[in-house]
C-alpha cells in the first residue's frame, strides 16, 4: 500500500513512488496554499531536487531507521547512505510498502 | 599560458575526505578566504611536484550541480568559466552509488577529470571491494585508489594528474546518456544551444533546461527565448509520459547510470559484526539518551574551555601588563603614552588574551566534533527546537558556537544553505549570550543580587531569543526550508586538517577583529585622555539616568561594553572604585544594567563579523535594532521592577 514515509515503522523499508509532494501543494499541516502559491510551488520544487540529488528518486528502496523525539526528523537509510530529513517533508514523499 | 604552472580543482560530496586531500597536497601553503561577493569559503593553496608549480582549489563539498545551495552554483560555475586544467573528483569508495551521481554531472560539464576514489580501507572493511580497471574502462578517466589520511596513493593521483594535464594519457571520458525520451529531447535542444554562445557546454545547459534550472534558464532567455519555450514544451512532453516532473525524472535516470555503474564495478560482502561506530551512531541519536549525552559533551567542552581559558588568560594577561613599565619609560606618562599603552597595547592584549585561551581551544574542539560526525547528530536531535525559530536542526550549531562567542557564531552560520536562512541564523545568534556576556550576568546579577536572578535573565534571554526569531522568521520574505542533511558514518578526526582548519579560523578572527577592537580601543581611550567621558554620560543621562534609572556613570561602562562586552562589569568596578559594586548600585539597576549589556549591540568584532558574511548595512541594521530593543527592555524592566 501506498504511505506517506512518515508512517513506516521503524526498520521498515518501502519503494519510493512518487517525491514530487502532488500537483497541489497541501504544507506541513494540511492547508491548502493559496497565498504565495507560487512561491510555495518553487521551494516545494527545489526541495524535491535535492531529494532526488540525495538519491530520494521513485522506484528507489528507503529504510526508515527511527524519528527524532518530539516530532522531530527522520533517520533513513537510502542507497547506503544514511539521511536526516524534515518532517514536513518526508510526509511528502511516498512510498510503497508491503504490509 | 606557461607549461609549468596548473590549476587543479579538487571537487566533491561532502564527508568524502576531501579537505584532508587538499591538506596533504598543500600543507601550510594555503590561502583561505571567500569567493568573491559571496559568503562561501575558498581555499587555495600552492603545490611543488616535479618541477610543476600546482594551484589547488577546494571546492565546496557538494552534493550535485544544480542551484539548492550557494555552494553549487559557485562550483559549476567555477569549473565552466574558469576552467581549471584538471578536477578531481574526490569519491568515497564505501558510497559509489551518490558519489558516482556527482561523478556524471562532472563528466556533464565536460570538463578534464580524474578520480580519487578514497578511504579505500574504510570500504574494504565495509565489505566492499572495487575493480579500480573496470571504473576506469567505465567511466573513460583513470581511477586512483586513495586513503586520505594516511597520505597513501596521493603521490600516484599527482603523477597521474600531471600526465593527464600533459596529455600524455589520453582519456575518452564517458558521455552519460538518458532513457529514449529524454535523450532525444537533450540533443534537439542542444542542436539549438549550439547555435548561441554560452559559458557552458550546450549538451549540458540542454539537460539542466530539462531539469527547470532557473540560473540557466535567466541566461539562456537573454539570448534565445525561443529554447527556453522549447524546453518547456519538451519538460511538460516528458512529464506527460512519465508521470513525474522533470528534474525528478532526469535525477532518476542519472541515478540509473550511477547505479548500473557502481554494480558492476563493486562487490559487497556484509561485513560480520556491527561496528563500533553504528552502535555510537545508536547511543548519539537515541531518543532517551541522546540529549543527556549531548548536554554532557557540551558542557564538558565548555566547563574545560572556560576554566582554562580563565587561567590562560590571567597568566597571559599579567604577562603582558608586566610590560606597562617599560612602556611608561619609553614613552612617558603623557598623553602619547597613555593612547599607545591604553589604545593600542591595551586593545592587543585584550584581543589576545581572548582568542588564545578561548579561542583557539574553542575552534579545535569545534573541528574535532564536526570532522568526527558529531555535530550532524547533534542537529538531528535539536532540529525540532531549531523549528520553533523558523530554521532547522543545523543551526543549532552556530548558537551552540555563540555561547562562547558571537563571532565564530556568525562565520559559523554559513552551514546554513540559503542567504535568508544565514541571515536569520545570525540574527539569532547576535542575541545569544556569549561567554562574555554570562561574566556580567553571573559577576554582577549572580554574586550581588542572587543566583536565581542570574537563572531569570538567562530564562528572559531565552524567551527573547525565540520570540525574536520567530519574527525575524515572518518579517523576513522566503520560504522555510527543512533540514535534509547526510550522517556520514562516525570517524576518527584527522588531526593534522582539524588543526591547520583551527589555525586558519583563527587567523580569520585575528584579521578582522584586532583592528576593530584596536580603532575602538584608541577611540574610547582618546575620550578619556581629553576628558570627554563625563561629558559624554552627561549627554546619555536622560536615556541611563531617566529611562533606566542607572547611575551616570553606567553610561561610560556601556560605551566601553561597545569593544568587550566584559569590559562593561569592569568599569563599572573602576568608575565606582573605592566603592564596591554591590554597595555602589541597587539590585533592580543592576538587573537593568546586565538586561541592557546582554542585549545591546553585539560586540564590536560581531559587528565587523555581520559586516564581513552580509555587508555594512544589514549589520548595523541590525546592531541599531538591538540597542533600540535593549533600551526598550531596559526600561520596561526598570519600570515594573520599581512599581
Amino acid at each position: 500500500m501506498e504511505l506517506p514515509l512518515t508512517e513506516l515503522r521503524n526498520g521498515e523499508t518501502g519503494v519510493i513512488t512518487s517525491t514530487d509532494f502532488g500537483s497541489e501543494p497541501t504544507g506541513i499541516r494540511g492547508h491548502k496554499a493559496r497565498r504565495g502559491h507560487w512561491r510555495r510551488h518553487f521551494m516545494v520544487a527545489r526541495f524535491a531536487k535535492r531529494l532526488s540529488d540525495l538519491g530520494l528518486t521513485p522506484g528507489t528502496k528507503v529504510t526508515m531507521v527511527k524519528s527524532a523525539p518530539f516530532y522531530g526528523p527522520l533517520e533513513v537509510r537510502v542507497r547506503g547512505s544514511r539521511l536526516a530529513i524534515g518532517r514536513g517533508m518526508a510526509n511528502r514523499i511516498l512510498v510503497d510498502v508491503e504490509r | 599560458m606557461s607549461n609549468k604552472h596548473f590549476r587543479i580543482a579538487l571537487a566533491g560530496n561532502a564527508n568524502v575526505g576531501k579537505s584532508v586531500i587538499f591538506n596533504q597536497l598543500t600543507g601550510l601553503h594555503q590561502h583561505i578566504g571567500n569567493w568573491p561577493g559571496k559568503t562561501v569559503e575558498k581555499a587555495e593553496g600552492t603545490l611543488h611536484f616535479k618541477g610543476y608549480t600546482v594551484d589547488i582549489i577546494d571546492l565546496p563539498g557538494i552534493y550535485s550541480l544544480s542551484t539548492f545551495s550557494i555552494e553549487e552554483v559557485v562550483s559549476r560555475e567555477y569549473i565552466a568559466t574558469e576552467k581549471p586544467d584538471l578536477v578531481i573528483n574526490v569519491v568515497d569508495a564505501s558510497l559509489l552509488e551518490r558519489n558516482l551521481f556527482f561523478t556524471l554531472q562532472l563528466l556533464e560539464l565536460e570538463t578534464p577529470l580524474l578520480i580519487a576514489l578514497n578511504q579505500v580501507d574504510m570500504a574494504k572493511k565495509k565489505g566492499i571491494v572495487i575493480d579500480y580497471e573496470k571504473a576506469e574502462k567505465l567511466l573513460g578517466v583513470p581511477v586512483v585508489p586513495t586513503v586520505a589520511v594516511s597520505g597513501k596513493g596521493i603521490y600516484t593521483m599527482l603523477e597521474t594528474a600531471i600526465e593527464v594535464i600533459e596529455q600524455k594519457r589520453k582519456i575518452s571520458p564517458l558521455k552519460p546518456r538518458y532513457g529514449k525520451e529524454i535523450e532525444e529531447r537533450i540533443e534537439d535542444l542542444t542542436i539549438l544551444l549550439s547555435k548561441i554562445q554560452l559559458r557552458y557546454p550546450a549538451r549540458w545547459v540542454a539537460i539542466k533546461l530539462l531539469e527547470e534550472d532557473k540560473e540557466v534558464e535567466k541566461e539562456v532567455l537573454e539570448v534565445s527565448p525561443e529554447i527556453v519555450a522549447t524546453a518547456e514544451r519538451f519538460r511538460d512532453e516528458l512529464v506527460q509520459l512519465h508521470g513525474h516532473s522533470c528534474p525528478t525524472l532526469v535525477s532518476c535516470e542519472r541515478y540509473q547510470v550511477a547505479s548500473s555503474i557502481s554494480d558492476e564495478i563493486q562487490e559487497i560482502t556484509e561485513p560480520l559484526k556491527p561496528p563500533l561506530r553504528e552502535s555510537l551512531h545508536i547511543v548519539t541519536t537515541h531518543r532517551v539518551f541522546g540529549y543527556p549525552i549531548m548536554l554532557t559533551a557540551v558542557l564538558t567542552v565548555f566547563i574545560a574551555i572556560f576554566s582554562f581559558g580563565d587561567f590562560a588568560s590571567g597568566l597571559l594577561g599579567d604577562w603582558f601588563f608586566g610590560l606597562k613599565p617599560a612602556f611608561d619609560a619609553v614613552l612617558g606618562t603623557g598623553i602619547v603614552g597613555k593612547l599607545v599603552w591604553g589604545g593600542v597595547m591595551e586593545g592587543i592584549i585584550g584581543g589576545i588574551t581572548i582568542a588564545l585561551p578561548y579561542i583557539l581551544p574553542f575552534y579545535f574542539i569545534l573541528y574535532l566534533f564536526e570532522d568526527s560526525g558529531y555535530l550532524s547528530r547533534v542537529a538531528f536531535l535539536m532540529d525540532n527546537l531549531m523549528h520553533k525559530m523558523g530554521l532547522h536542526g543545523k543551526a543549532f550549531i552556530p548558537v551552540m558556537l555563540s555561547l562562547g562567542c558571537n563571532v565564530p557564531g556568525v562565520l559559523g552560520c554559513r552551514i546554513m544553505e540559503t542567504t535568508r536562512e544565514r541571515l536569520l541564523t545570525a540574527f539569532v545568534v547576535t542575541l545569544v549570550p556569549c561567554a562574555a556576556t554570562s561574566v556580567i550576568i553571573l559577576g554582577l546579577v549572580g554574586a550581588h543580587v542572587g543566583i536565581e536572578w542570574a537563572l531569570a535573565l538567562y530564562i528572559i534571554n531565552l524567551i527573547i531569543i525565540f520570540v525574536l526569531g520567530r519574527i525575524a522568521f515572518k518579517a523576513l520574505p522566503g520560504e522555510p526550508t527543512e533540514l535534509i542533511m547526510e550522517m556520514s558514518d562516525y570517524r576518527m578526526p584527522h588531526i593534522k586538517t582539524v588543526a591547520k582548519q583551527t589555525w586558519f579560523r583563527l587567523q580569520e578572527f585575528i584579521v578582522m577583529a584586532f583592528p576593530l577592537i584596536i580603532a575602538g580601543s584608541l577611540v574610547i581611550k582618546f575620550a578619556e585622555v581629553m576628558d570627554l567621558l563625563e561629558p559624554i554620560a552627561n549627554i546619555m543621562s536622560p536615556i541611563t539616568v531617566t529611562w533606566l534609572g542607572l547611575p551616570l556613570m553606567a553610561g561610560i561602562a556601556l560605551i566601553f561594553g561597545i569593544l568587550r562586552k566584559e569590559l562593561t562589569i569592569i568599569m563599572l568596578a573602576t568608575l565606582f572604585a573605592p566603592i564596591s559594586l554591590g554597595a555602589a548600585m541597587t539590585s533592580v539597576q543592576m538587573i537593568v544594567f546586565t538586561l541592557v549589556a546582554m542585549l545591546y549591540i553585539p560586540c564590536i568584532a560581531t559587528i565587523g563579523a555581520l559586516a564581513k558574511e552580509f555587508g555594512w548595512k544589514k549589520a548595523l541594521l541590525i546592531t541599531v535594532f538591538e540597542i533600540l530593543f535593549a533600551l526598550l527592555v531596559g526600561g520596561i524592566a526598570f519600570r515594573l521592577l520599581t512599581i
